[in-house]
């Protein structure tokens, strides 16, 4: 279409972008857009996460293939001073500068935007560890500091955002001032230029190794939800493996939920047991060693040890000076589950407050995911 | 409401035998119980006296009932609700549950547990009998 705009009379389709360039670009679009479109909702944390890895995953594949790509995705070959950078600008209107792979402008735009995807994914998975205590960063920073985290991470979400939005108004320009479709060649690959042009190789098997390994992730991540049943639950997000005992199970399983250690403070399981005989108007009537192995069991791997988010928070909740007997009496599991119907405690699938794994499909790990709850109807 | 099928399915193509000489085995549990129980001077066991047991409602100092089927189901067969929390709680017949009526130690502690629970006392070595007579007619 704008084969008359080049100097020279005759030109052709030259392969500028090899095939996993542009499904790096494709996907990198698209993991982006999942992620924003799945930022707010708690319940569907597991998908921006997932949107999370696989963007950062695709951002160690450009970096690679910024050093053993092929000519114009290689970085050395977009590397522009900020001196070029100016020229370029000052002459964009006088004489367009044919340039057949990025631009100055572009080039600069490509860099800050894998930067921020870098930072942006960092500070992704820092919240994710510090607030949700999940992740190859559990436990690494002090569940306090997961708000500022999440708010840097936000932050950095909205720059790359911001960069984004001037990425497109300028390929959107040089593409009217050079009377050539940038997003479409970065789509199909080809720009027209001089039969002489260097052009590129495909790469096709690298791009189907990108492909492949995209969709294995996918399949590893959800694959607890395959194959797909409308209605039945799923928790594709598993959280770090807890800790574990058999007694513990049995003894405090049998006739109730089973309440794990991270639940309540130190000083709550010590009472609990203390009073094992008025427990509730029950008597557990455990003997010495059971109580002893139990009572190790629950202290060491109490609230304090902050192994979940909802350890942290309910022990926030928890005013010094009090030892509360219940979960369901913190004030912080009072404020989740606020707004739960009397109708849905009262139902038979739940019929107690106590039972949580009717909700919470974690609930006997002790996790308390927030891709793993749902309201039973 | 798949696992019964499922089970039975298994059972018709496999011959029942091997399951239920499992559970005749572990028995043993019950078998040495009971000994125990006659032991200690305890009569004949009924299966009757046992069922009897196992239906019967006692009433509490404020004025409710309980009974065994307050959590386990009349049907022994059949998984019962915890009166108190609502948790599910598996069939009792050992033909149902086959882990049912085999660790020495949960039979003592949940007998003594429960009795003290719904009769206000611990049940004595002819009740014991009795009930595990009942509870293991089924298997
Ligand atoms: C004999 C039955 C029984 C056993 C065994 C038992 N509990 Fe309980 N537990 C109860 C009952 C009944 C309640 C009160 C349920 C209600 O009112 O909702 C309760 C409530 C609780 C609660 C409060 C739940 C809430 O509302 O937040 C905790 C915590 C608890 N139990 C811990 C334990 C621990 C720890 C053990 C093991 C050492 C244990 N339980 C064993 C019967 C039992
Ligand atoms: C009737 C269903 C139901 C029952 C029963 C229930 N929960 Fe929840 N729970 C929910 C729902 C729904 C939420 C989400 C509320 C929200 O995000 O505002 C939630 C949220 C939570 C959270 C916060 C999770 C997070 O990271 O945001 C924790 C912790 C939790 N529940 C623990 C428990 C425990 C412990 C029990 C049992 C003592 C329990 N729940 C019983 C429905 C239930
Ligand atoms: C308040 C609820 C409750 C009542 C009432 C109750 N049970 Fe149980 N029973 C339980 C629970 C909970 C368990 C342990 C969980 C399990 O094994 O599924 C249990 C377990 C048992 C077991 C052990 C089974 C095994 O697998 O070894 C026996 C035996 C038993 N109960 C007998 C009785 C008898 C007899 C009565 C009446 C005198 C009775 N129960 C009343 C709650 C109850």
């Amino acid at each position: 279409m704008d084969n008359n705009t080049s100097a020279h009379s005759s030109t052709e389709p030259v392969r500028i972008w090899d095939l996993p360039t542009r499904i790096f670009h494709g996907l990198w679009i698209t993991f982006f857009v999942l992620a924003w479109v799945f930022h707010e909702d708690n319940r569907y944390l597991n998908i921006h996460v997932f949107a999370g890895y696989a963007f950062l995953a695709l951002l160690l594949f450009r970096l690679f293939w910024g050093l053993f790509g092929s000519h114009y995705a290689r970085f050395r070959h977009f590397f522009y001073t900020p001196g070029a950078v100016v020229t370029y600008l000052k002459c964009l209107l006088s004489i367009p500068q044919q340039i057949t792979g990025h631009n100055p402008v572009g080039a600069w735009a490509i860099f800050i935007l894998l930067g921020l995807g870098l930072v942006v994914s960092l500070s992704g998975l820092i919240t994710l560890g510090a607030e949700e205590r999940q992740g190859p960063l559990a436990t690494l920073f002090h569940p306090a500091t997961g708000l500022l985290w999440h708010e840097i991470h936000e932050f950095l979400s909205w720059l790359m955002l911001a960069v984004v939005a001037a990425h497109v108004s300028g390929v959107i320009i040089e593409s009217i001032l050079h009377r050539e479709n940038l997003a479409l060649a970065m789509i199909n690959g080809n720009k027209q230029r001089p039969a002489s042009t260097l052009g590129v190789p495909r790469h096709g098997k690298m791009a189907l190794l990108l492909c492949i390994s995209i969709l294995l992730g996918a399949g590893f991540y959800f694959g607890a939800c395959l194959p797909y049943e409308s209605g039945r639950a799923c928790q594709p997000f598993l959280g770090p493996k807890l800790p574990d005992n058999v007694l513990w199970r049995e003894e405090c399983g049998s006739c109730h939920a089973i309440y794990h250690p991270t639940l309540l403070p130190q000083r709550s399981w010590v009472k609990i047991l203390d009073t094992q005989h008025q427990h509730f108007g029950e008597d557990l009537d455990l003997d010495t060693d059971s109580r002893n192995e139990i009572h190790n069991f629950l202290t060491t791997y109490a609230a304090e040890t902050l192994l979940t988010e909802a350890a942290y928070k309910i022990l926030r909740s928890i005013p010094p000076e009090t030892t509360p007997l219940r979960i369901t009496e913190t004030a912080y599991w009072q404020k989740k589950h606020a707004d739960i119907s009397q109708l849905i405690w009262q139902s038979p699938q739940v019929r107690s407050r106590a039972q949580c794994e009717a909700c919470h499909l974690d609930a006997a790990v002790g996790t308390y995911e927030d891709s793993a709850m749902f309201i039973p109807n | 409401m798949k696992h019964p099928l499922f089970a039975s399915v298994l059972c018709l193509g496999l011959g029942c035998s091997l399951q239920t000489t499992s559970w005749a085995a572990e028995s043993a549990t019950v078998t040495q119980l009971l000994a125990e129980y006659q032991q200690a001077g305890a009569a004949e066991f009924s299966v009757e006296a046992g069922k009897a047991l196992w239906e019967k409602s006692f009433p509490t100092a404020d004025g409710k009932q309980r009974s065994c089927t307050a959590c386990h189901h009349l049907d022994l067969s059949k998984a019962g609700e915890h009166v108190r929390t609502g948790k599910t709680i598996a069939a009792m017949a050992p033909n149902a549950n086959s882990k049912r009526l085999t660790k020495l130690k949960k039979v003592r502690k949940w007998l003594k547990r429960n009795c003290k629970w719904t009769l206000g006392r611990v049940c004595n070595t002819q009740e014991k009998g009795d009930l595990l007579v009942f509870l293991s007619a089924n298997q």
